[in-house]
């Protein structure tokens, strides 16, 4: 619980391949009351210097931000480095690489969840609220890029005295409603499942404010069997609810570039290779979170080696998607004999702007296939290095996809070439600044681990279960209903 | 003795001052520090966008609310014929180097607002070119002068006009009294100087202008032994060989002859034609040619000699004895091409004979032009395809010789008062006489200037002039017809006209420009001043039948000897080497002389070859490029004439190999807030000796590099670009030859492979008009005069050099230039090239991509088919921009109107909306024009007529390549050519179905099959 | 009652029941109040409608034009013909007033104007947006009377707007124009109603001078 946890010893791995041998998810000796006290600890206990370090750091790098938004709305968008022909730059660039970002909670909470992937309840509040940051980050760039932002709210169909709607037919709208619907939904999914957690909290609350503030959140919660039946069917309601979205969300945000008839954006492949790559890169920013956090408020023996390995077998998988995509893409601009689908492939590749190009490739083909390594799935090191790369990669992808297309369309005339003016760069930091200092207040203030959850793939969950003592992911006769109620 | 009395009516009117205490003088009071900068505007200026602007987001909600009170201000009496808010049309005339443009200036409640041709002269007939237009813009430039300004001992006194009248009367008598004036046309002041100088018998009269046409002038007299002026006529000619001259654009009756050129190359309805251009650097004439080399300046003599040797020896052309040496000098030196285009030429001239024309360009020497009159007259052109006016003024020195002497008398202190009335010869004066320095020393000097100039810097007297649309005047056009110039709005800073400052110098007291130009007509022999005659002038602009007689003249032995003499010595200079090279000084297309230096829309305007904007540059062809080892956007050293400039290198096409070229215009220091610094001085390159062409240059890389402001990119990119590039030209311009056409009309559709196009949505109906557009590649030269136009007709921003820069300039029209090679050929292969263009606006798509994607629907299809841009509703995700295929559309960035003056702001056109920051912009066919005459012709019920609407660009396009109307009626022009085999659309294949169509170009070379037809072997663009 | 001390922290006083259905109700009130407040406060039924500024001269539409009949195109004569419904110049005022009250003082702006030359500023009411071009001529030659859109005029002692003049309001008549059209010889007859219903008339009209108003962006956007 304290920040001198030593790195985990030989006993902590839980990593073995071994069939026979089931893999605990919760190592150590921790009884449901280790459990609590850890991770309530994180939160009742003042936090460690380095807490205070990154958070002066990204909340002033938040200032940032708000002082570039400031100066583009007095200024106009020429203080970016856009214009014809590219008329969009970062601020697009940053909205999909933070939505593709918000991907992995809710398919990790969702999507794991309905597959019985019991493993996942150790980092799901962790990536759910990962989730929700992205998604506000994401939310500011569609905002901020219209040329008159006081008249976003023409965006929305509201009746007016121009009585006029807006164009249902634009893809932009389309994203208005899905970027919406996905953000209600995991905020809710999120504050869902921290309820039992926050009574945990209010209960253990020492001082008044703590007391009503998280009892004020945890709804009354009482923990009785009612609720708990109330609670669990809700929670799978709402990852019903919330599977589509995790596909949908970003098969739109791919609509407007599919929609469109640009070469290198008009293509069908987009919706499937998007979400891919979304999930690429929300379980790349999961594990580039999960290990200093783990490391540093000592959750080793709850988020395992094994929750790490299973998270680089997922992007080792998805990296391999986005590789196959990429190189479809390309057999598909030859094969079709469309020249000038070709040509914006060629110029991607060997154009002004393949510098941008072998980066994406680099990082997010060939650094995800060390994954095979066992060595590279459960070194903690190697593993937070290479989900980095994979983040920096995931972005130059929606770069490449958004400039190097729009740089050289159809006429040569009209070509150019696109240079981020001081202003993108620095917005486009500080959108991390805001993620960040979102995150280290959730850390700071709310259980980031699903305390009740982790319970209940606990060894100790299973007493009444003799010959199963301490089978975590035992896939056996315990059936949806039967975990739920 | 006069600077005595100066003195003496110095120290008067001070006193007289102090006596009163006039706020004038209180003022100059205040400000007399030397060379105090104190008249300045406020220092914002159009070009600093990158500062913080005002417009936050607090104001921009306030204007939900109730507007701001607004008040109504009627005539107490309005004038005669005046309704509000319905714009009127004057015909009036401009002079630039002394002859008269035709205009019709439309006024909108006393504020003239755009400027167009006037149908009735004969050097408009209709057209405008883009310098002429740009002329309303400097009416209302802020910078222009405001006040009389006294210099002395470093001090500046603010006068005005009694002052200076009253002082006037005594400064030109006596010896040592002098007028510089500019080249003009005016009979008025023909005859104020007549009567300037009986007032001063003693007094000197001296015309210079930098650019001229004084060689051919030169040139006649030598073949005639007078002085005559050419009139080329291209309507009738088969054969047009044009030697280092640029006969549709840079001759003063440039829009005649292209207005004649594109008539007769239509392959439908034309004479046909075949140009020949033998020339150093791409001209615009050079652009259309269907056969043309690249020689150096310097060696276009040898060209020309080639040919009329050719013609002599092997096609037996009879020279007049006196210049049969013309013929005979064999040029060994020459190269395949030249030899190639010589026989070509001269084959094709004598089978065209009286057919045919040669042209000369004002660059080369007296001798060529003599030559080039020579073979005319043997060719039998005199008459048909050329014919001869007198000289206007035949006693009048070369401007060259006119200068060079009042350097020398001012250098001797002959010169005790000097009058200049416009120009500026403090700055385009040749660089040897270093004339600015010796106007200093001239005790007494006046300038009368629009601006308060590099010149007026220097003088002791600076006079604020009137513009040429404030002020009564009158001139002669190219043939002579005389052009009245009537004002169409006072004089906005109280200045005076050259006529009227004239009047007080010739002691004619000081007299209105009205009177002065009545007086001159109604002394004017033949033409009776009566009231309806003097109406019916001003209506029309021009006077009827005022051309002069053309003359048939003699040649003149005596001359014709020397002539020949002369190309001799020319022909004896060898061909420039990479050591060496040839530097070619060439008057700016934009800028022309400097003289427009402070007009943002021509220093914005790209150059039609190189899409340079706000610089001049060092023009080489590639292969010299990398002789020399300089590279494209590098900064050359040129050393010239003892003089040594950093230039930035724009390597292009097409230049004439060891042969730079650079434009002359820029570098000003006191044009004015928009002009200062631009580009670099070449004038100082400019020598009495080589005004035009200076050899033996020496050219070397600095290393630094400079950024040109291009609005396309560079002829050099990477090679995947390049390749890509040269593919698709093929596809998107077409063209073919007269041959080929005629053999197989279809033969520009043999290229279109796609499948068949199925459109997603339901097809709009149209039950009235829809309009549509064709332009005519074939008769498009690439003048830029279109997108002035709609600069001026649609109230269109000027953004400044970073902004292009950084690829945000806003004119709507874009005239794509593609250079054509060879396919295959790397950027580093290609010396040579052809070039095409294609003007390129919004197509107005049947199935407009934009009109999809805008998430606010503030782009729509219109029910006469037009895809509206709704400037009120655009929030601005600029997403109908990046799905626009043509990326016509144009984006206001900032507020580009924030820092205009209110003077630059009454050019606005009250019937377009002024675009504010964040909203797309783009063209709409006009549609201010379109509704107007849909709501007249409705008004009294009748159908709207075909060529009744106009949109600026086609109103003003010369060769006519602009056709608009209704595609619902079959029989409108621009259903018919719609229907023409030549008739394609750019992108068809997208299925996007433009509005706009293009005719393809037809060139007529003499071997059929130019390789641009093969080259366009370019397949299947399914679209994506 | 040990169990039951330890179990108070889990419930809530009873009081808060009260809370959950406030809360909603709450909200749910507080938005809908706030769109309607918003929505028409800004709308040009609240913002423009009953506007009547003080002119520098006290003209009386209701004298001028109830009382003694002048048709409006006596003053405002351009309005078949151009855009604009000139406001006529002072000449036209002292074709009358050089005789009739040619002494009152609260005619000086007017007199004064005519010998000076300068204007009287008059405060615009009827005012569009700059990007709107509104076209008096296609509107009365077609037979919309002045009445529709500025109202009664000839009973108004000051003149005020009484129309929204919002787009929502033209497109209302671009849509059904029949509502308002009348025969071209009684277009400033503002107390003119039709013999039979309007609607007939309406769309007879229309049928025969075949009116069909255009809803295109450009028609007022340009």
């Amino acid at each position: 619980m304290s920040a001198t946890t030593t790195e985990p010893l030989s006993y902590l791995d839980n990593t073995g391949d071994d069939p026979t041998v089931r893999a605990r998810l919760v190592v150590g000796d921790n009884d449901f009351h280790a459990v609590t006290n850890k991770v309530c600890g994180i939160v009742e206990s003042p936090q460690p210097r380095l807490w205070w370090v990154a958070f002066a750091i990204s909340s002033s790098l938040t200032l940032v931000l708000l002082a570039m938004i400031a100066y583009l709305v007095t200024t106009g968008i020429g203080v970016w480095g856009l214009m014809i022909p590219v008329g969009w730059g970062y601020a697009i660039v940053n909205f999909v690489f933070w939505v593709g970002i918000g991907h992995a909670g809710t398919l990790i909470s969702a999507i794991l969840f309905l597959l019985r992937q019991r493993w996942r309840t150790s980092i799901n509040r962790f990536a759910e609220g990962m989730t929700i940051f992205a998604v506000v980050c994401a939310g500011v760039f569609p905002g901020i890029h219209v040329g008159r932002v006081w008249f976003a709210y023409w965006l929305a169909p509201i009746p007016n005295q121009m009585s006029m709607w807006p164009n249902f037919r634009s893809p932009l709208l389309w994203d208005v409603f899905a970027v919406g619907t996905y953000a209600t939904v995991s905020l809710l999914f999120w504050y869902m499942g921290m309820i039992p957690d926050l009574a945990a909290l209010r209960d253990r609350a020492k001082t008044k404010i703590r007391y009503y503030a998280y009892g004020l959140l945890a709804l009354g919660w009482r923990s009785s069997n009612r609720h708990w039946h109330r609670f669990e069917f809700a929670y799978l309601l709402l990852a019903a609810l919330a599977t589509p979205l995790v596909l949908s969300v970003h098969s739109v945000v791919s609509f407007d570039f599919a929609v469109s008839i640009m070469p290198g954006w008009h293509t069908t492949i987009f919706p499937p290779y998007f979400v891919a790559g979304a999930i690429f890169s929300g379980f790349a920013m999961v594990v580039t979170l999960v290990i200093p956090v783990r490391r540093i408020y000592g959750l080793q023996e709850i988020i395992t080696k094994r929750h790490l390995e299973n998270m680089a077998k997922i992007m080792l998988a998805t990296g391999t998607m986005v590789g196959f995509a990429y190189s479809t893409e390309f057999f598909i601009a030859w094969y079709s004999g469309n020249t000038y689908e070709a040509f914006t492939f060629m110029n991607r590749a060997f154009g002004p702007y393949a510098w941008a190009y072998w980066t994406m490739v680099t990082c997010n083909v060939l650094v995800p296939q060390v994954f095979w390594m066992k060595r590279f799935r459960t070194n903690t090191i190697l593993l937070w290095i290479a989900s980095v790369l994979i983040n920096v990669g995931m972005w130059f992808e929606r770069f490449v996809i958004v400039v190097s297309s729009l740089s050289r369309d159809y006429l040569p005339t009209s070509w150019g070439y696109y240079r981020p003016s001081i202003v993108d760069i620095l917005t486009f930091v500080g959108s991390f600044g805001l993620f960040f200092t979102l995150f280290l207040l959730f850390v700071r203030f709310l259980p980031i681990v699903g305390m009740a959850e982790v319970k209940g793939v606990m060894p100790q969950a299973h007493l009444d279960r003799p010959g199963h003592r301490g089978h975590g992911d035992y896939h056996g006769d315990i059936t949806g209903t039967e975990v739920l109620s | 003795m006069s600077s005595m009395n100066h003195h003496n009516g110095m120290a008067y009117w001070r006193s007289l001052d102090e006596l009163e205490q006039t706020a004038e003088f209180r003022e100059a009071v205040g400000r007399e520090f030397p060379n105090d900068d104190w008249d300045r505007l406020p220092p914002a200026t159009r070009r600093q966008f990158l500062k913080v602007m005002g417009a936050s987001l607090a104001l921009a909600g306030l204007t939900a609310c109730r507007w701001p009170k607004e008040e109504i201000v009627p005539f107490a009496h309005r004038p005669e014929g005046r309704t509000p808010g319905v714009p009127q049309r004057f015909a009036t005339s401009m002079e630039i180097d002394g002859v008269a443009l035709g205009m019709l200036v439309t006024s909108f409640d006393g504020r003239p607002i755009k400027a167009e041709g006037n149908p009735l002269h004969p050097d408009s007939l209709g057209a405008l070119s883009a310098v002429a237009q740009a002329e309303i813009l400097q009416l209302y430039d802020p910078d222009r002068s405001r006040r009389l300004l006294l210099r002395e001992g470093g001090q500046q006194y603010v006068k005005d006009w009694n002052e200076f009248e009253s002082l006037a009367g005594g400064l030109f008598s006596g010896a040592g009294a002098a007028v510089l004036a500019g080249a003009f046309s005016s009979p008025t002041l023909g005859a104020l100087r007549e009567r300037f100088l009986t007032a001063h018998p003693e007094a000197r009269w001296y015309e210079y202008e930098p650019i001229s046409r004084d060689n051919e002038r030169e040139g006649t007299r030598l073949v005639f032994g007078s002085m005559v002026r050419i009139h080329p006529h291209l309507g009738g000619a088969e054969v047009v060989a044009c030697f280092d001259a640029d006969p549709l654009f840079d001759h003063p009756a440039a829009l005649r002859l292209v207005r004649e050129f594109a008539a007769a190359r239509n392959p439908e309805s034309g004479t046909g034609g075949r140009l020949y251009v033998g020339e150093s650097g791409f001209s615009l004439t050079g652009v259309r040619a269907d056969h043309r080399v690249a020689v150096a300046s310097s060696r276009v003599p040898a060209l020309l000699a080639a040919v009329a040797n050719s013609l002599v020896a092997e096609h037996g052309l009879e020279l007049p004895a006196a210049a049969a040496g013309f013929a005979g000098a064999t040029d060994h030196s020459a190269t395949d091409d030249e030899r190639h285009f010589v026989d070509l030429l001269a084959a094709d001239l004598m089978t065209h004979r009286s057919r045919s024309v040669v042209l000369v360009g004002p660059r080369q020497a007296p001798a060529v032009h003599a030559l080039a009159a020579v073979l005319n007259h043997a060719l039998g052109a005199t008459g048909s395809t050329i014919t001869y006016t007198a000289d206007p003024s035949p006693d009048r020195p070369s401007h060259l010789e006119a200068i060079s002497d009042l350097a020398r008398r001012i250098q001797d202190d002959e010169i005790e008062t000097l009058l200049i009335l416009g120009g500026n010869p403090a700055y385009d004066a040749p660089a040897d006489l270093d004339f600015a320095d010796l106007l200093a020393g001239v005790p007494v000097s006046i300038h009368l200037s629009l601006y308060d100039d590099e010149t007026s810097k220097l003088c002791t007297w600076h006079l604020p002039a009137s513009h040429s649309l404030e002020s009564w005047g009158d001139g002669a056009a190219w043939d002579g017809t005389l052009s009245l110039r009537q004002p169409l709005i006072e004089p906005l800073y109280g200045g005076r006209s050259a006529i009227e400052v004239l009047a007080i110098a010739a002691d004619d007291g000081p007299k209105s420009g009205y009177e002065l130009v009545r007086e001159s007509l109604s002394g004017r022999s033949g033409i009776p001043i009566s009231g309806d005659f003097w109406r019916r002038a001003l209506r029309d602009g021009v006077v009827g039948q005022s051309a002069w007689e053309t003359v048939a003249p003699p040649t003149d032995p005596a001359g014709l000897a020397s002539a020949v003499d002369g190309l001799r010595e020319l022909l004896e200079v060898g061909r420039p080497t990479t050591e060496h090279p040839e530097l070619v000084l060439v008057p700016d297309a934009k800028v022309f002389d400097g003289r427009f230096a402070n007009n943002g829309w021509l220093q914005e305007l790209p150059d039609a070859i190189t899409k340079i904007t706000w610089d001049n540059a060092l023009l080489i062809s590639p292969a010299t490029a990398r002789d020399i080892g300089v590279s494209d956007s590098e900064v050359a050293s040129v050393e010239a004439r003892g003089a040594t400039l950093d230039l930035p290198v724009c390597v292009v096409p097409g230049m004439a190999r060891n042969c730079a070229a650079v434009a002359l215009g820029y570098g000003r220091a006191a044009a004015g807030q928009v002009g200062n610094g631009v580009g670099v001085d070449t004038y100082r390159f400019r020598t009495t000796a080589a005004p035009g062409i200076l050899s033996g240059v020496a050219i070397r890389g600095t290393g630094r590099s400079y950024e040109l402001a291009t609005t396309q990119d560079h002829f050099a990119i990477d090679t995947i670009g390049f390749s890509e590039r040269n593919l698709r030209v093929a596809d998107l311009v077409r063209e073919t030859s007269l041959d080929a056409y005629l053999e197989n009309p279809e033969i520009i559709h043999e290229q279109e492979h796609h499948p068949p196009l199925i459109s997603l949505w339901k097809d709009h109906e149209y039950e009235g008009e829809q309009w549509g557009m064709a332009i005519d590649l074939n008769a498009c030269i690439g003048c830029n005069a279109c997108i002035v136009a709609c600069q001026a007709e649609n109230n269109i921003p000027v953004v400044g050099r970073q902004q292009v820069l950084n690829q945000r300039e806003m004119q709507w029209i874009r005239l794509d230039r593609y250079f054509k090679t060879a396919p295959g050929v790397t950027p580093d292969e290609v010396d040579d090239a052809e070039i095409v263009f294609q003007p390129m606006t919004c197509v107005q798509c049947e199935n407009a991509p934009c009109e999809q994607v805008c998430p606010v629907a503030a782009t729509q299809h219109t029910t006469d088919g037009l895809n509206a841009m709704v400037y009120n509703r655009c929030i601005g995700t600029r997403y109908c921009s990046n799905n626009c295929p043509y990326k016509v559309r144009r984006f206001n960035f900032f507020n580009y109107h924030k820092d205009l003056a209110d003077t630059t702001k009454m050019q606005f056109n009250p019937d377009v909306t002024v675009r504010s920051r964040g909203v797309m912009e783009k063209c709409t066919f006009c549609v201010q024009r379109i509704e107007a005459v849909r709501i007249a012709a409705r008004n009294d019920n009748r159908p709207i007529a075909d060529g009744e609407i106009m949109p600026a660009c086609a109103q003003t396009c010369p060769a006519e390549a602009i056709t608009f109307g209704n595609l619902n009626d079959r029989s409108s022009d621009v259903s018919r050519s719609r229907e023409e085999h030549r008739s394609y659309a750019a992108l068809a294949e997208l299925n996007i179905r433009p509005r706009t169509h293009y005719l393809a170009r037809v060139n007529n070379p003499v071997d059929g099959m130019p390789s641009s037809v093969e080259g366009a072997g370019d397949h299947g663009k399914e679209s994506g | 009652m040990n169990e039951d001390k330890s179990n108070d922290i889990f419930i809530f006083p009873r009081w808060t029941g009260i809370l959950r259905p406030a809360i909603a109700a709450g909200a749910l009130g507080g938005a809908l109040y706030a769109t309607v407040i918003v929505a028409f406060g800004f709308s040009p039924w609240a913002t423009d409608v009953g506007y009547a500024p003080v002119q520098p001269v006290p003209y009386s539409h209701a004298l001028h034009v109830g009382q003694l009949g002048m048709d409006c195109r006596y003053c405002h004569n351009t309005v078949e013909h151009t855009a604009a419904a000139a406001i006529p110049p002072t000449q036209t005022c002292m074709n009358c007033h050089k005789s009739v009250r040619a002494a009152s003082e609260r005619l000086i702006p007017v007199f004064e104007s005519y010998s000076t030359g300068m204007p009287v500023q008059w405060i615009r009411v009827h005012d569009l947006p700059d990007f709107v071009y509104f076209n008096h001529s296609a509107h009365v030659r077609r037979g919309v009377g002045c009445v529709s859109c500025h109202g009664r005029i000839d009973t108004m002692e000051v003149v005020t707007q009484v129309k929204p003049l919002s787009m929502s309001w033209c497109l209302d008549c671009h849509r059904n124009p029949e509502r308002h059209l009348r025969p071209v010889e009684f277009i400033t007859e503002l107390d003119w109603v039709p013999d039979d219903d309007q609607l007939v008339l309406g769309r007879r009209l229309r049928e025969t001078k075949n009116i069909n108003p255009p809803q295109d962006c450009n028609t007022c956007h340009r």
